[in-house]
């Protein structure tokens, strides 16, 4: 019982994170029907910038909180610029056009790669935990850290539920997803839009980024992985769902729980491409999409 | 004086001004290749061993260059990115080969592109050093390939012994590997070393390199409860990350990651967790007892990647050692010549005397004879625990003295 | 297909392979026939194009039919060109299975089922010892008779394919591929059996594919997994970027210059990504439709420029 509940912990904190990550891929899918492959870039430079800037503070005498909030705060407004540039400079002349964003993201991110080994060097950096510790939460041990990253998770996506059901600006980015000519008719500012939910989708790609750094092993090479996953969970959750990027992130995350300790991580990755090709097949817009 | 016999007189002059000047010995440069991974998860050891490959040829330059056939010839390293895969290390070797005209190959880092480069360089009568540590990438068929590194053959079974002398207790292990070449190559030959010693290996799992999220696997090794976790081919931050993993889970045991290059990566990502890992394939150039050149190597590579030295990027500093007293000792410049001399010399390198050797086991002598440097990690720094000097080596050396 | 475009297709491919001949095997001539592979796997997926589809999992049906060349040569010992052609008829075989089963979805979930099958046939190879694992499968050498002139054949073969699949768009099954690109709707009203077609449109794709891929074992002699992710995918489409999707000839133009760009950055060592990255955005931002599109472009304003001087002078007279 004890190994289960362990398993269910891990698949729920697993999935939380690709959670954070995936509804950031899916908002600008919906919003802009273009696939951003640099998006785990905004992880990656976030994780490297707390990396290398945490000790830098705390060894000037500020305190661990301060210090890490600093950190936190300068890492993600860095990948908001990024993303502010990506955006002006490239995303922007390739809206619902597939190939050609694809192609543009995927020059953004040997460049934007390239550029961040050369300056932050490709050695492994640890960050340390948030909060320290663990507790036992029904007979099973879990790091606070991993609970940070669960609450997390759990306060932007009800955030972003809320944005997008109550505010206008939401409303209007639900409406340029559903039929961007019939919301430009209405008067929807479609650029304007555009831009905002494309910084929004940073935002929480440099906030998985924030919340894993401690979790992870923080390296220009770090997002890689996690946007593959993060991929996976969008298609199979349906392109443009918000709930479907929650419901897929959740599923990847207990294949990676379950399947890990079962099998092996090699094999769970394996299932998880498998799964994801035979989920397509009986609904082939995701699980929860409409096209 | 008309101007014609002006320009005639001043070419004559000029002409017998640079012929006094002519030095007495015409330098030319021999061009030693390196294929190496830049970019990507390996590139570490790769600028590592791009510096090193460089530092060796300063010195021999510095010193007066090789000497071969009444002319003197430098050293100069030209690295190329492979990116750890075949096609790009086909790249590289027909870059280097064709169009550098490269006759030497001081290091390859990587099996696939390393097998790329074989491919040529065997056909082409270049010689060439790998770090790649399957034993079929040497042998009779490979006459021109030599390892300058220790391999799992030379390095399991001295690293399983000390652990099972110094804890003699141990009757199981689990065993996890990355998915990649190293991964599958150390598995093998660490199944068998640890059966042979009586010590039962009771799992063997994969992981994907790139993977960060090491719980699950962590749980399952921690449930067996396995005396000694042995993590053979992982990269030292993955084996932080996994022992992390496993004293949250609530393991205890003994830590070894036999082809653990260095500590910096396991301490920065396992932290306290890292504590007591015996490591096969790292050394500690910090430590006392480490003589003035290791020291400076190291804090020539610190500077470079930002980590300490490690045993893969070693190879390619002895290489270049090496090529030089073979080259030497030959009196050519080329391969098939410097490759049969090889075997007959002795050099120093880094580790301090070293020769080629390994005929009894591969059939031919081409494997580097470097000592096995067991180390653990001891209160945050790395300490060498056990030193293996070659057996065959320390003969010759005596022969030699005799 | 019109005489002259025949003719003049097949006069261009000789001229190419005379170059390939004068190059010998020296690095030039490597350098060329790298350059026709990329040409040929970005002309298939310019082929499945034809249905509306980005098929990124070419890379995948490359890597099998090099994976197919190389078992077949070295294991099962067949001879040179029956591991090729089985190269490409195994890869074709799987993307029939493939096709008819991800063919039902489109768009992004297609691109990225195809990523995901790229990933898991690449994970597959690791793990199958008999083909080499991580460490690759070596010796895969073409006859004796062809090694010095290999760059030859492969110009010759890829160029021979390219005609062919630009015959097949040209013809009454490549317009019914357009066809369900522009309205599938339409095409089935007509009696096509529209899933099948795409199918079949997507295994000749996998066929060249698979061929490009026995090619690149011949060529490079050792093959990893690690060659066949879907970076490979991704670069296909890059050299279709920025050659012009539209033109037959902007998959070769792009080819070419992206692996001419490539051989160069070799040079920066890990910088290379750096400047790949730019050249594609670059070329992007500067040319979206790509190099040819660029041509066709400044061709028709000079046909406008044209057509207004005849107009003024007709004025006039």
């Amino acid at each position: 019982m004890q190994t289960l509940t362990q398993l269910i912990l891990t698949g729920l904190q697993i999935g939380a994170l690709y959670v954070i990550f995936s509804l950031g891929l899916t908002l600008i899918f919906g919003v802009m029907k273009i696939v951003n492959f640099a998006h785990g870039q905004f992880f990656t430079l976030t994780a490297l910038l707390i990396a290398v800037l945490y000790p830098f503070f705390a060894g000037q005498g500020y305190s661990h909180v301060m210090a890490f909030s600093l950190v936190i705060a300068i890492g993600i407004l860095a990948s908001l610029v990024l993303g502010y540039l990506l955006y002006q400079f490239g995303f922007r002349f390739f809206q619902r056009d597939l190939a050609g964003s694809f192609i543009l993201s995927v020059g953004f991110v040997l460049l934007i790669e390239g550029l961040l080994l050369h300056y932050f060097g490709g050695a492994v950096r640890a960050v340390p935990h948030f909060v320290e510790g663990s507790i036992t939460v029904l007979n099973v041990n879990v790091t606070y850290q991993r609970l940070v990253l669960i609450f997390v998770s759990l306060v932007f996506t009800a955030l972003l539920y809320w944005v997008l059901g109550h505010t206008r600006t939401g409303k209007a980015m639900r409406a340029v997803s559903i039929d961007h000519e019939a919301a430009m008719i209405q008067g929807i500012p479609y650029k304007k839009i555009a831009l905002t939910g494309f910084l929004i989708a940073t935002f929480l790609g440099a906030l998985a980024g924030a919340v894993m750094a401690p979790l992870a092993m923080v390296s220009p090479t770090v997002g890689a992985d996690y946007l593959v996953k993060g991929f996976i969970a969008v298609i199979l959750g349906g392109l443009g769902s918000v709930p479907g990027a929650i419901v897929g992130s959740l599923f990847i995350g207990f294949i990676e729980s379950f399947g890990g300790f079962y099998f092996d991580p090699s094999f769970a990755n394996i299932a998880i491409f498998v799964l994801v090709m035979i989920a397509l097949l009986v609904r082939p817009n995701g699980l929860m999409g409409n096209g | 004086m008309k101007l014609r016999n002006k320009i005639a007189g001043m070419a004559v002059l000029a002409c017998s001004a640079s012929l006094l000047s002519a030095p007495a010995f015409s330098q030319e440069t021999i061009k030693l290749g390196l294929s190496i991974p830049l970019s990507g998860s390996g590139a570490n050891w790769g600028i590592g061993s791009q510096w090193l490959c460089d530092e060796a040829a300063r010195e021999v330059n510095a010193s007066g260059g090789v000497k071969v056939g009444g002319k003197v010839y430098n050293f100069e390293c030209v690295a190329y990115d492979n990116k750890y895969n075949a096609a790009e290390g086909t790249k590289v070797a027909q870059t280097l080969l064709r169009k550098d005209g490269a006759k030497f190959i001081a290091g390859s880092l990587g099996t696939a592109p390393a097998r790329a480069m074989q491919s040529l360089t065997e056909r082409a009568g270049v010689l060439m050093f790998t770090t790649a540590w399957g034993p079929s990438i040497k042998g009779p068929n490979y006459p021109l390939t030599f390892t300058q590194m220790n391999t799992p053959l030379e390095l399991v079974e001295p690293l399983i012994r000390y652990i099972k002398k110094t804890h003699p207790d141990i009757k199981t292990v689990a065993l996890l590997n990355p998915n990649d070449a190293s991964g599958q190559d150390v598995e093998v030959i660490a199944r068998r070393v640890w059966e042979d010693v009586g010590v039962k290996v009771i799992a063997s799992d994969w992981y994907e390199r790139g993977t960060t999220e090491f719980q699950p696997i962590a749980a399952k090794i921690a449930q067996l409860r396995p005396d000694v976790v042995d993590l053979g081919g992982a990269p030292p931050p993955d084996a932080g990350r996994v022992f992390k993993e496993l004293k949250a889970a609530g393991w205890k045991g003994i830590q070894v990651v036999e082809a653990g290059t260095g500590a910096d990566g396991l301490m920065s990502t396992g932290g306290d967790a890292a504590e007591g890992t015996y490591l096969g394939a790292a050394v500690n150039f910090d430590d006392p007892s480490a003589t003035d050149l290791q020291r400076r190597l190291n804090e020539g590579v610190k500077k470079a990647t930002g980590e300490s030295v490690n045993a893969i990027q070693i190879g390619f500093y002895d290489a270049v050692k090496a090529l030089k007293a073979a080259m030497e000792k030959a009196q050519s410049i080329e391969p098939k010549a410097v490759a049969e001399a090889l075997p007959q010399v002795t050099f120093e390198g880094a580790y301090g005397t070293s020769a080629f050797g390994g005929k009894d086991t591969y059939g031919i002598p081409q494997q580097i004879l470097v000592p096995v440097i067991v180390t653990q990690v001891q209160g945050k720094t790395l300490r060498q625990v056990d030193r293996l000097d070659s057996q065959e080596l320390k003969e010759r050396l005596q022969k030699a003295s005799q | 297909m019109d005489k002259k475009t025949i003719s003049g297709s097949f006069v261009a491919l000789a001229v190419a392979m005379a170059v390939a001949l004068f190059l010998k095997d020296g690095y030039s001539a490597n350098l060329m026939a790298w350059m026709a592979i990329a040409a040929l796997i970005a002309s298939g997926l310019r082929f499945v194009t034809l249905i509306g589809e980005l098929n990124f999992a070419a890379a995948a049906f490359v890597g099998l039919g090099a994976y197919a060349a190389g078992y077949s040569l070295t294991i099962l010992e067949w001879p040179f060109l029956v591991s090729l052609l089985f190269a490409g008829l195994f890869s074709a075989l799987i993307g029939v299975g493939f096709g008819y089963v991800t063919l039902k979805t489109k768009g992004p979930y297609f691109l990225l089922i195809g990523f995901a099958f790229t990933e898991v046939i690449r994970l597959i190879y690791t793990r199958i010892n008999v083909l080499g694992g991580n460490s690759g499968m070596i010796g895969i050498f073409p006859p004796d008779f062809l090694m010095d002139h290999f760059t030859v054949f492969t110009v010759g073969l890829t160029g021979l394919l390219i005609i062919i699949m630009y015959a097949i768009e040209k013809s009454y099954l490549g317009k019914c591929f357009i066809g369900i690109r522009d309205n599938d709707q339409v095409v089935l009203s007509v009696g096509i059996n529209v899933h099948m077609t795409k199918v079949l449109c997507l295994s000749i794709g996998a066929f060249v594919s698979g061929i490009a891929g026995g090619l690149t074992a011949y060529v490079n002699n050792v093959i990893s997994p690690a060659d066949f992710s879907f970076l490979l995918s991704t670069f296909a489409l890059a050299y279709l970027k920025v050659g012009g999707e539209d033109h037959p000839l902007g998959p070769i133009a792009g080819a070419i210059l992206l692996v001419f760009l490539g051989s160069i950055a070799l040079r920066f060592g890990g910088g290379d990504h750096i400047f790949y990255g730019i050249a594609i955005i670059l070329t992007l931002l500067v040319m979206p439709k790509g190099i040819f599109g660029l041509w066709e472009s400044f061709k028709s304003s000079r046909k406008h420029v044209d057509v207004v001087q005849q107009s003024a002078k007709g004025g006039q007279a």
